[in-house]
């Protein structure tokens, strides 16, 4: 469903993301692990188009990155995600739902319905200026969760998120899973994705040290931090 | 809050366009002979179509500076090209949305003066709103122009350079216009070569002017209507064009 083949990213010298190979198949819940640096966001960026393949290429459903037809029925919630300060939470989700091709009544109900969802009803009519960090990330996963999508790319979805906020996100990530949608996450918080994650890759300096199915990394008696700290310092055994 | 400024400014300016209503209710001689309300009426309307033309150069090239790295800094530009939408259609879009409230702009004023000469004497001037519109192809390039400098430099350094090659237009096709008056040219001696930039600068004054004669339906001199026109059609498809080419390659 999204294949990345040999993706390069340079900036001048600096290497960002380097020759990374990985394919993710429809309905996996994959999460890409890394130190601050590692290269996650900026692979994230070129999934979307937002910054160009150096070399290599990647594709979703066989679409290049970086054409409009790739990004259709992806969700995305962005790390630092914002909300423009003059809309109302309402507003921005209305404005989500006509790109995502729904309007009139059609998308007032998907936005009232995801607005439950991620438990911003009441609260849609505030200007963005007046939300808190983690109303912004709630209403980031709402408009992601917007018009049905099949794949979700999630950068740091519980970011900002108080710990009954980040079980509802997982909640809902979980329905979205098991509604056969693919999730790509990109987190620091390693519990989050052992609870909700079949693959990893883990990236350290631009490249993937470790990649495959979550039961395969994570050994008995160990934890998904133990193999993070164990690939990331280097200390492979 | 971007929208009450606008209304605000709007409010702002419709209210000084108003204030010309006294011009017309004032008694005027010029050379011992009192000039009629109409005359003074048609006079006063061009002279005000072309200062409100002019300022609109401004006004365009304030609402485009910021286009791009105000959406880039709230967050629009991410939750626009996160969905099914070509760079493209976000920046031809944008380019047609501050163009389009340029012109409404404009066209709100003008009509305001058309309309206070209509309540005032009963004439009707012709042409004045076509002519208004045709100013709109120029408040484009002004967009264009802003947008595309932008994508390299400050803001405010892209609005200061499209005011300084509006400003190098009006003074340089502004100079070979009145050049083109028999007086000028029996006080000016000798014949002058026009040198071949300013006949391919952007005709931003030539076009305005040329809007003009639609109200005084007196004949354009200088140069063909149809060259002015394609001039500045040329400069803002190339601007455009390049701009998409920049936009493509930046990182969002």
């Amino acid at each position: 469903m999204i294949s990345f083949e040999n993706v390069t990213k340079r900036y001048g010298n600096l290497v960002a993301v380097d020759a990374v190979s990985y394919t993710l198949h429809k309905g996996e819940s994959f999460a890409l692990l890394g130190p601050n640096g590692a290269g996650k966001t900026t692979l994230v960026r070129m999934l979307l188009g937002f910054s160009r393949c150096t070399a290599g290429k990647i594709a979703i459903r066989g679409v290049p990155a970086g054409r409009s037809a790739s990004r259709h029925k992806l969700g995305y919630l962005a790390e630092l995600h914002r909300i423009p300060p003059y809309l109302s939470g309402f507003e921005y989700l209305m404005r989500q739902a006509a790109l995502c091709g729904l309007t009139g009544s059609e998308a007032k109900t998907s936005v009232r319905d995801i607005l439950k969802k991620v438990g911003m009803d009441g609260l849609e009519k505030k200007k963005a200026a007046h939300y808190s960090k983690g109303m912004t990330q709630r209403l980031g996963l709402g408009a992601a969760l917007l018009g049905e999508p099949e794949m979700l790319v999630l950068d740091e979805p519980v970011s900002g998120l108080d710990p009954l906020g980040v079980r509802d996100v997982r909640v809902l990530l979980e329905a979205f899973k098991k509604s056969g949608g693919t999730i790509i996450l990109n987190s620091h918080r390693l519990s989050e994705v052992e609870k909700l994650c079949d693959s990893v890759a883990i990236m350290d300096r631009g490249r993937i040290v470790v990649k495959g199915d979550l039961a395969h990394i994570v050994q008995q008696n160990e934890t998904l931090e133990d193999v993070f700290i164990r690939h990331v310092e280097g200390k492979i055994t | 809050m971007r929208q009450k400024s606008f209304y605000l400014l709007l409010a702002v300016a419709v209210a000084f366009v108003l204030l010309i209503r006294s011009c017309y209710q004032a008694d005027y001689t010029v050379a011992g002979r009192p000039v009629d309300q109409m005359t003074l009426a048609w006079h006063a309307s061009l002279i005000v179509f072309h200062v409100i033309a002019a300022a609109m150069f401004l006004m365009t090239a304030l609402l485009s500076m910021g286009l791009f790295s105000r959406d880039r800094e709230d967050g629009s530009m991410v939750m626009l090209l996160c969905r099914p939408v070509d760079r493209w259609q976000y920046v031809l879009g944008r380019i047609v949305g501050i163009w389009l409230l340029s012109t409404a702009f404009m066209l709100i004023l003008h009509l305001t003066l058309f309309l206070i000469v209509l309540a005032n004497t009963g004439m009707m001037i012709p042409g004045y709103l076509s002519a208004s519109l045709l100013c709109a192809v120029n408040l484009l390039f002004a967009t264009v122009l802003t947008c595309f400098l932008a994508l390299f430099l400050p803001n405010i350094m892209a609005a200061a350079f499209t005011l300084g090659v509006v400003g190098i237009s009006f003074l340089s096709d502004g100079t070979f216009q009145a050049m083109q008056s028999a007086l000028l040219r029996h006080m000016v001696a000798g014949e002058s070569q026009v040198a071949l930039w300013r006949i391919l600068f952007p005709k931003v004054y030539m076009l305005q002017h040329y809007a003009s004669t639609w109200i005084t339906t007196s004949a354009f001199d200088g140069m063909p209507p149809i060259y002015v026109v394609a001039n500045i059609v040329f400069y803002t498809g190339a601007l455009a064009a390049a701009a998409l080419w920049r936009f493509y390659r930046s990182e969002i």
